[in-house]
């Protein structure tokens, strides 16, 4: 029998649809019963909807100018290149 | 979105890199650097990790020449950024630390009794939607706070697949780990995330 550890041991698997349909029948059984695991079922899956809203790696601007800088000059050498006779 | 979901903005936009436009430049470094930076920062530390970014941009001028587009520009910009850290890491034969061992996080795992039942279960539910959740700005700087806290491993993970938006398959091939691994990865993230937004609803503290 599935019990709530179980079920919370695999939540995440089952928010992504990576159960097999007999383990996601079997929770889908156990979240009709059990009210606590359906509300931490909800909250795990809009924790992660947060995430996706959410970009947290965002650089910073003067890391991005840095690349800016360095891709422009990068252009320029090939530029300079392609102009020099064979 | 996946890149290849949205094909003629990356048509148009591979073509203008080509083209070497220094302003397609300027775009594309500002879309997937992030990106490109979570994936490096799975293997290596902050200062090596945007060195090895701003590596791959200047690579990516003779590169996107032969970029066919197989894949979305997106997964083949990681890629490159997974393969020169790998390289990295090969060369100083510094491998990644990671623990498979427990799916679940301890201080979830302390909340359930003997029997496999709920001893603490959650009391809230989080009713409001992300965009809405996100609107709190104490929240939001909460959020950043615990995804800077993540072992870099799981942030990586997590990352990739819910803000970039990258298909399991993908992500396993970008960070080297297998289907199983990853699973763990992405769960013990969440479940941190969880703990953190349900103490922030009951207490508003962070």
């Amino acid at each position: 029998m599935l019990m709530c550890r179980d079920l919370a041991e695999i939540a995440s698997d089952y928010i992504d649809g990576e159960l097999n349909r007999r383990q996601s029948l079997t929770v889908k059984m156990h979240l009709m019963m059990c009210k606590d695991c359906r509300t931490f079922i909800g909250n795990l899956r809009a924790s992660s909807n947060l995430l996706s809203v959410h970009s947290a790696s965002r650089p910073d601007e003067q890391f991005l100018r840095q690349i800016d800088e360095r891709v422009a000059e990068a252009l320029n050498n090939r530029g300079t290149k392609g102009s020099e006779p064979d | 979105m996946d890149t290849a979901a949205r094909p003629e903005a990356d048509t148009s936009l591979i073509d203008d890199l080509k083209r070497g436009d220094p302003g397609a430049y300027r775009q594309a470094v500002r879309e997937y650097s992030p990106g490109m930076l979570a994936v490096a920062r799975f293997y290596l530390d902050h200062s090596s990790a945007e060195e090895v970014v701003q590596d791959c941009w200047v690579t990516v001028i003779d590169a996107i020449q032969k970029f066919e587009g197989r894949s979305g520009l997106k997964t083949w910009l990681h890629r490159i950024v997974a393969n020169r850290c790998k390289n990295k890491l090969r060369s100083s034969k510094r491998e990644v630390a990671m623990d498979f061992s427990e799916s679940l996080e301890p201080e979830l795992a302390n909340r359930f009794n003997a029997t496999g039942r709920w001893d603490l279960p959650p009391k809230l539910q989080f009713h409001d939607s992300a965009d809405t959740l996100m609107e709190n700005g104490a929240l939001s700087d909460c959020l950043d706070k615990h995804l800077s806290a993540l072992p870099e491993t799981q942030r990586s993970a997590l990352m990739l697949y819910e803000a970039h938006q990258h298909k399991s398959d993908d992500v396993c091939n970008i960070l080297d780990v297998s289907a199983s691994n990853l699973r763990v990865l992405l769960h013990r993230a969440r479940q941190k995330i969880f703990l953190m937004v349900e103490t922030f609803q009951e207490t508003g503290e962070c």
